[in-house]
């Protein structure tokens, strides 16, 4: 495995998902402890991103798709976007990742991206726009929100729910445990992440079918 | 039996009442929470409560097409239905009794829930102290997410008000309904899994699958187990096990794993809840650091039946049933035979007539404890047996017809058997019959299978339901039911004193007996033959003709012990060669395609496709082997003013045929509560509307007045929504 680029290791995934869809899905999917998969994506100012230029930083991916009522549960009071600023300013890098096709619920173009963002106030540092779902398959991002953070050397440190409470009910976030904030407290503090991986809840991410 | 056609019609006449006076109608389901995915109710299995009882209720959700909502560990994304109650104080709610969930797939992941109309059956303890006259109120806010692929989050409040009475009230048609679902709910593994770590894979092996299972999956409570999407390749053969993904958030609260194993047997969809034990490594590997927050154990289902009878109601059942299937065609001349032995001892010894009635009961319950032992067993190995199994299976079919044959050619005195075997022979006169008696009771027992009595369909489908200890209580009423006469003649001197003195007569009329039992021969050949065609007949005849020559070989080879020795060696040969040419000869199933002649054959699909094409339905569960279904067959079923009822009135008409053992019809008759046949089915001409049940006697009035029901043609009850 390490005579090979991550490159050619998920085009090696990607062909190997082709023949057999569920068993790749479920082996490739990004793994705690090991390196994060790599990504590349156009993000909303149609600059494109890799995962090489964050080396160093603290980044936080977050799958969404804002008609999600899991997702609206977390943005509608305002959760999300205090958890965003508040991970600015610890310098993390906040990835918002869209992976719903063309013509499936949550699709959204570069100009509706920016105005939800608008609209709700969010503060991510980028929007990340996958509707080939290539990335979303790298990670096996399952649900809508499905949380993940990348530390500086570029290691997967969680992946999982944004908190302890799975459920769309808008009581449920008082006294919820927020999973992120405490990986990324243990990260800075140089502690192990001691819940490193949880299920996620939500809604179901819409993949493009594999073309 | 259940008095089904009085209370329906009664409820269905309450029912035409309340559309014109609405205040009147009996409410069992509560209004209706709907939205364009979902209509949601909750119905109550009772019309009215009483105090201290236990009933069940379910949240109905019909779901539009291509939404679902989601089982207990909603697989890769989604929320299960919850439900809070807000019941009177001291009152309680059960847990939801999930249903086995489908795999929905939403590529390149996998959901864990529902489509179609979906019944989440629970129970409802009333309180001791529950005041008849006053009203029980039910009330509950439940919540649930939709999705086809988009997600929608909906809750509704149901609530029902249900009069508390000294006595409950059935609502027969919510309450088979649930106990439709609570039917098919997946039943507790007849075995333990185990999980265990193979080179980073889990394997769960599954001892005790039963052989030809296949499409499985499993379903585990937990999220944090299992790769819901990958593929779950199996390894069927002696070690059946299945190679399961670790999921990325993999976890083990505690070293017992639970879930729902899903999989096909000969075809059939199955489903049964699983306990695995995991291993240390895997423990180790997966030790949680939290506590688990989803319950551990899949419920073990709450029992089908038994809502409408009691465990006293059922004894009762039994013992009218088996006093009564004392008077039906299989048993009489067993039965004769055991008064012609009292008539001969009758006038010789009390104590000893005493007995031999005591002996034949022993006979009866030690036979009918075999047979229930059995019934219990094979039930609880997950197969679907009931009353009358053992005739399933042509071997057996044909050894029954051997004996009648030794039997009859006993009575005629062609051979004695003396005491060893039945004690009909000598046994008669002996004073040594005392094994005689007690094989007597068995013989009854055997011959009586074939048929059911009225009272005892309900009794054994009850009991079928219940633990063991109370399926045998059942059993065990059944057994004196049906001893009881004899026992009662044996010790009523003054009847027996009433039998003419031993003399001539007796010889005469037991010789006569022998045709019966040469016709119980005649018609087990027959069934044998519906079983397994000409093969069938040609392995019956042999086994006949090689019984009666060993028997003759004992008999020519009295005397010296060499000659003896011989005599029993080469009969036991024949006896065993003729065995051997039975069991290859005789194949269940060989015929039975044959036989369904211009009558379609029945299945739950085709009766929900007729309902839905607006057809009357009438479904005859009935086997070659039962006298009863074809004495109905005889003085109803066959009848012309039937058969033109049913054409005006376009009812189609499916046999279900259980000559041969057939799981699909086994769960058919159990979700009617019944263990055996004969039952009879009439689906109203509505999509979906319950069957009405007949009585296991059938009269051309009743059939034909059910057929009308059925078509809606009454006009009583024509009204019903």
């Amino acid at each position: 495995m390490q005579s090979l680029t991550r490159q050619t290791f998920i085009a090696g995934l990607t062909l190997a998902g082709l023949a057999f869809p569920a068993a790749a899905f479920a082996q490739g999917a990004a793994k705690v402890g090991a390196p994060a998969p790599a990504f590349q994506a156009v993000d909303v100012e149609g600059k494109t991103r890799n995962l090489q230029e964050f080396a160093g930083k603290t980044v936080i991916l977050e799958w969404t798709n804002h008609d999600c009522p899991y997702v609206r549960k977390h943005y509608n009071s305002a959760t999300m976007q205090n958890l965003q600023k508040d991970m600015a300013k610890e310098g993390v890098v906040w990835l918002s990742v869209i992976s719903s096709p063309q013509g499936e619920q949550g699709h959204v173009d570069a100009a509706r991206a920016k105005e939800l963002t608008v609209q709700r106030n969010a503060a991510p540092a980028g929007i990340l726009l996958d509707p080939k779902s290539v990335m979303a398959r790298a990670y096996g991002a399952q649900t809508t929100p499905h949380m993940y953070i990348i530390d500086p050397k570029g290691t997967l440190a969680y992946m999982g729910a944004i908190d302890d409470k799975p459920t769309s009910a808008a009581s449920s976030l008082e006294g919820a445990k927020s999973y992120v904030r405490q990986a990324v407290a243990e990260l800075k503090a140089g502690k192990p992440v001691s819940e490193a991986s949880t299920k996620a809840y939500g809604c179901v991410v819409k993949y493009a079918p594999l073309s | 039996m259940r008095l089904y056609f009085g209370k329906r019609f009664l409820r269905g006449a309450a029912l035409a009442l309340g559309l014109f006076a609405p205040g009147l109608a009996l409410a069992a389901e509560s209004a209706a929470v709907t939205s364009p995915r979902v209509n949601a109710t909750l119905l109550s299995s009772r019309d009215a409560v009483a105090p201290g009882e236990r009933f069940k209720v379910a949240l109905v959700q019909k779901l539009a097409p291509q939404w679902h909502t989601y089982w207990l560990n909603p697989g890769d994304s989604g929320e299960p239905t919850q439900i809070k109650w807000d019941l009177p104080v001291g009152a309680s709610a059960g847990e939801i009794q999930w249903p086995a969930p489908k795999a929905i797939r939403v590529e390149p992941l996998v959901n864990f829930g529902f489509e179609g109309t979906l019944l989440l059956p629970l129970e409802i303890t009333v309180p001791a102290d529950a005041k008849p006259g006053e009203t029980f109120a039910l009330k509950a806010e439940a919540t649930w997410l939709v999705c086809e692929k988009i997600c929608i989050p909906e809750e509704g409040s149901f609530s029902l008000d249900l009069p508390i009475a000294a006595a409950s009230t059935a609502d027969e048609v919510a309450e088979a309904r649930i106990d439709a679902a609570i039917a098919s709910l997946p039943q507790p593994a007849a075995f333990r899994g185990k999980l265990r770590d193979d080179a980073g894979k889990l394997v769960l092996d599954l001892p005790g699958l039963p052989a030809g299972a296949a499409d499985l999956r499993f379903f585990p409570v937990s999220d944090t187990l299992i790769e819901h999407a990958a593929e779950q390749p199996f390894a069927a053969g002696d070690k059946p096990a299945l190679t399961l993904i670790r999921s990325s958030a993999f976890k083990l609260a505690k070293p017992e794993v639970s879930g729902v194993l899903t999989f096909t047997e000969n075809g059939l969809p199955t489903a049964i809840t699983l306990l695995a034990d995991a291993d240390s490594a895997l423990m180790a590997a997966g030790g949680a650091t939290e506590s688990e927050t989803r319950p551990a154990v899949v419920r073990i289902p709450m029992p089908v039946e038994g809502a409408d009878l009691t465990l006293w109601a059922a004894l009762a059942f039994a013992l009218a049933g088996g006093l009564i299937l004392n008077l039906m065609p299989c048993v009489l001349p067993v039965l004769f035979i055991k008064a012609l032995g009292f008539a001969q001892l009758a006038h010789r010894s009390r104590s000893e007539v005493r007995e031999q009635g005591l002996l034949f009961m022993g006979g009866v319950l030690v036979t009918f404890m075999v047979l229930a032992g059995a019934v219990i067993a094979l039930g609880a190995l997950g197969s679907s047996v009931g009353w009358g199994f053992q005739l399933q299976s042509p071997p057996l079919v044909i050894a029954f017809a051997v004996v009648m044959v030794l039997i009859g050619l006993n009575l005629l005195g062609a051979f004695e058997i003396g005491t060893s075997v039945t004690g009909l022979g000598d046994g008669l006169a002996s004073r040594g019959g005392r094994l005689g008696a007690f094989m007597t009771g068995v013989l009854a027992v055997v011959v009586a299978t074939p048929c059911t009595a009225p009272f005892m369909g309900a009794a054994m489908g009850y009991a079928v339901t219940q633990p063991p200890a109370v399926a045998l209580s059942v059993f065990m009423a059944l057994a004196l039911g049906f001893a009881l006469p004899v026992v009662a003649l044996s010790f009523a001197p003054g009847l027996l004193r009433l039998l003419p003195k031993p003399g001539r007569w007796m010889l005469v009329l037991k010789q006569a007996f022998a045709f019966p039992m040469f016709a119980t021969a005649i018609w087990l050949i027959w069934v044998a033959s519906v079983q397994s065609g000409p093969q069938g007949v040609l392995a019956a005849l042999v086994a006949v003709l090689a019984a009666g020559f060993a028997v003759w070989l004992v008999g020519v080879t009295r005397g010296s012990f060499l000659r003896r020795a011989f005599g029993s060696v080469l009969a036991a040969l024949v006896v065993l060669g003729a065995g051997w040419f039975t069991v290859q000869n005789a194949i269940p199933g060989a015929a039975t395609e044959a036989r369904a002649g211009d009558i379609e054959a029945w299945s739950p699909e085709r009766v929900a496709t007729l309902q839905a094409q607006g057809k009357p339905v009438f479904v005859n569960f009935t086997a070659a082997w039962c006298i009863t279904c074809i004495a109905n067959e005889r003085v109803a079923l066959s009848r012309q003013e039937v058969k033109d009822a049913f054409a005006r009135l376009g009812v189609v008409y499916l046999k279900a045929d259980w000559t041969n053992r057939d799981s699909r019809i086994a769960k058919a008759l159990a979700e009617q509560g019944r263990a055996g046949v004969p039952l009879y089915l009439f689906y109203p001409a509505r999509k979906e509307a319950q069957a009405e049940i007949l009585p296991q006697l059938l009269t051309v009035d009743e059939l034909i007045a059910a057929a009308e029901r059925a078509a809606g043609r009454n006009a009583k009850t024509a009204a019903l929504p």
